[in-house]
């Protein structure tokens, strides 16, 4: 091999490398009409219209769709969180661990989970519950609820989610979108989204 | 080639400062006034800082409350004197660690975090004394050209080695390379020893005791420790110094610091019920989000430490929260009993009850939980989960 085809052969090898581990070539197109499982689970949506499957997962059991990037809006789902699990992949479990759903977690704490969790792996102080109220979701009462966080990006972001706890396991969807113009753009759509969620059985 | 690399090595090393600690601090220079930028590096350094002073003041992390600012900077002006308190901006972080730093231009930004940690105005004094030091040495200029001149050598050197190309000269650069890091490090610590040093000039001039600068870090270790013990890790070593380590490690600075502190000072005010009047209404907001940061241990620790005067029913409430968020069986007997402390001390606290409430219904006592929920709607009638926990009453009590 003379240094040349080798300096070649290390040039497509790095390039190949860079685009497998660009998450933007590798995500999936959720298409209009077109029922899809989700999060690893048998939880099921039906999108109105196109979605973008991100390729990486915050957490096991999770799945993000985004329609302009997950920094502009994003739609987490978590599949059936298992008693004694986090919500989201824990970074540092030794020295910064999450809280962990469990068994006895109720309805109207679930809002407090997912704030401790934000606060906890994203080391904010600016974390605020706006609303919580009972909704059906997954065909069963669940919780709805409404918050606002700031990020280190400075950024206002506003939230809304919807949970339910299914034999012992949290299903949840929720939407997160600055609140400058994509959060009030966007709403329709994951109501829309939401709405079509199902879990048979 | 070695000897001189070796050489350029210790030149950038700096005398080592910490042998000067053992007596009081020296009172501190005369303050010299206004202060302008001089030479590119530093108007350039001040340009960026003036550049994120302004986004700071933008960011809606920053709590924007003019009586605790006024406090603040009436602390500020009482520990370094009226003249060089002019010099400083506070803006106040709500973000839970423990930290205050004031960069060249004098942006000072104080994180909740710190607030909710000291006890005292001397305490919180002896952080901002300390901050105060580091902006009138001006280090992060010396910091900014000590970096940029250690990497001009390292890229000297590089060149120089590859001119010889022998593996004597490549261990040399590898050597140099340690050595310029571990100086940096160094040099970084013997500043903020500089920092202690006239931070306590300023104290020991002031009507504060400035053995609270001591305190605080026996308190910060008390609290680390704490965390690490709730988290089953082993006890920290607080006299080690790692090779990356910014800062001296914690006990080498309670130990300095005290004798460092005036012994004639000891007696003084240290403000202490001054700072818990004029923190009252944030105390409890720092402290929730405190405890929704998911450190057992540490939070745990800051609740009882905040007793230390006695127990409110905002503490007892905190506390609750705290055992009933981490949720063990053992904890929710431990919250409700908490909680009935913070009721015993404010009969309407609608929190105390909404806790009480959901500990009682997790450990199977539902019309006891049930009648403290209903207590908690009585009390707000409007809370933001109102029509979910009506959801968990008995139908009769829910209309």
């Amino acid at each position: 091999m003379t240094l040349f085809s080798r300096q070649l052969a290390a040039a497509c090898l790095s390039f190949a490398v860079l685009v497998s581990a660009h998450p933007g070539l590798a995500h999936k197109l959720r298409e209009s009409g077109q029922t899809e499982a989700v999060a690893q689970s048998d939880m099921t949506v039906t999108p109105t219209l196109d979605w973008n499957r991100l390729d990486g997962r915050i957490g096991k059991r999770t799945e993000t769709w985004t329609l302009d990037g997950e920094q502009l809006n994003n739609v987490t789902f978590f599949g059936g969180i298992e008693p004694g699990s986090p919500l989201i992949k824990e970074r540092d479990r030794k020295n910064k661990p999450l809280p962990d759903f469990n068994r006895q977690t109720l309805l109207p704490e679930i809002p407090e989970l997912l704030e401790r969790t934000y606060r906890a792996d994203r080391d904010i102080g600016t974390f605020s519950v706006l609303s919580v109220a009972p909704a059906r979701f997954l065909a069963q009462d669940g919780v709805e609820f409404a918050y606002s966080y700031v990020d280190a990006d400075n950024l206002t972001r506003l939230g809304l989610a919807r949970a339910v706890i299914v034999q012992g396991d949290l299903f949840m969807m929720l939407y997160e979108a600055p609140r400058l113009h994509y959060y009030e753009r966007n709403l329709p759509d994951f109501m829309a989204l939401l709405e079509s969620a199902s879990l048979p059985g | 080639m070695r000897a001189a690399v070796h050489l350029c090595a210790a030149a950038l090393a700096l005398a080592g400062t910490s042998a000067a600690l053992a007596e009081p601090a020296p009172a501190p220079p005369p303050w010299t006034g206004v202060y302008q930028p001089q030479g590119v590096d530093e108007i350039g350094l001040w340009g960026e800082d003036d550049e994120s002073e302004r986004k700071l003041a933008a960011s809606p992390h920053i709590i924007r409350d003019e009586k605790l600012l006024a406090y603040l900077n009436d602390v500020l002006c009482r520990t370094v004197g009226a003249d060089r308190c002019q010099a400083a901006r506070i803006y106040v972080i709500r973000d839970p660690a423990f930290n205050a730093t004031m960069s060249p231009n004098g942006t000072m930004r104080v994180y909740s975090g710190l607030l909710l940690r000291v006890r005292s105005e001397a305490e919180l004094a002896s952080v901002l004394g300390h901050e105060f030091g580091h902006f009138e040495r001006r280090h992060s200029l010396d910091d900014f050209k000590r970096r940029r001149s250690s990497g001009d050598i390292l890229a000297w050197a590089s060149v120089l080695a590859a001119t010889v190309a022998t593996r004597e000269a490549y261990n040399a650069t590898t050597n140099l390379r340690y050595e310029i890091y571990g100086s940096l490090f160094r040099y970084s610590r013997d500043q903020e020893r500089e920092a202690d040093l006239l931070g306590l000039g300023y104290l020991n001039e002031s009507a504060l005791p400035p053995q609270a600068a001591s305190q605080v870090w026996e308190n910060l270790m008390g609290e680390i420790e704490a965390s690490s013990v709730a988290r089953g890790l082993r006890k920290p070593k607080f006299d080690a110094i790692a090779f990356t380590a910014s800062h001296p490690p914690n006990g080498e600075r309670a130990g300095y610091l005290a004798d460092l502190a005036n012994p004639e000072g000891a007696f003084r005010d240290d403000g202490a019920e001054r700072y818990r009047a004029a923190l009252a209404d944030w105390i409890p907001v720092f402290l929730d989000d405190q405890i929704k940061r998911n450190d057992f241990g540490g939070s745990e620790y800051i609740i009882t430490s905040l007793a230390t005067p006695g127990w409110t029913a905002e503490l007892w409430f905190a506390r609750g929260e705290l055992f009933r968020t981490r949720g063990a069986p053992r904890d929710l007997v431990h919250a409700a009993e908490f909680y009935r402390e913070a009721i015993a001390l404010q009969a309407g606290h609608p929190g105390a009850y909404r806790g009480l409430g959901l500990a009682l219904l997790k450990t199977g006592k539902t019309s006891e939980g049930q009648a403290a929920l209903t207590t908690y709607l009585d009390l707000e009638p409007e809370a933001h989960d109102a029509a979910l926990i009506r959801l968990m009453l008995p139908k009769e009590d829910a209309q």
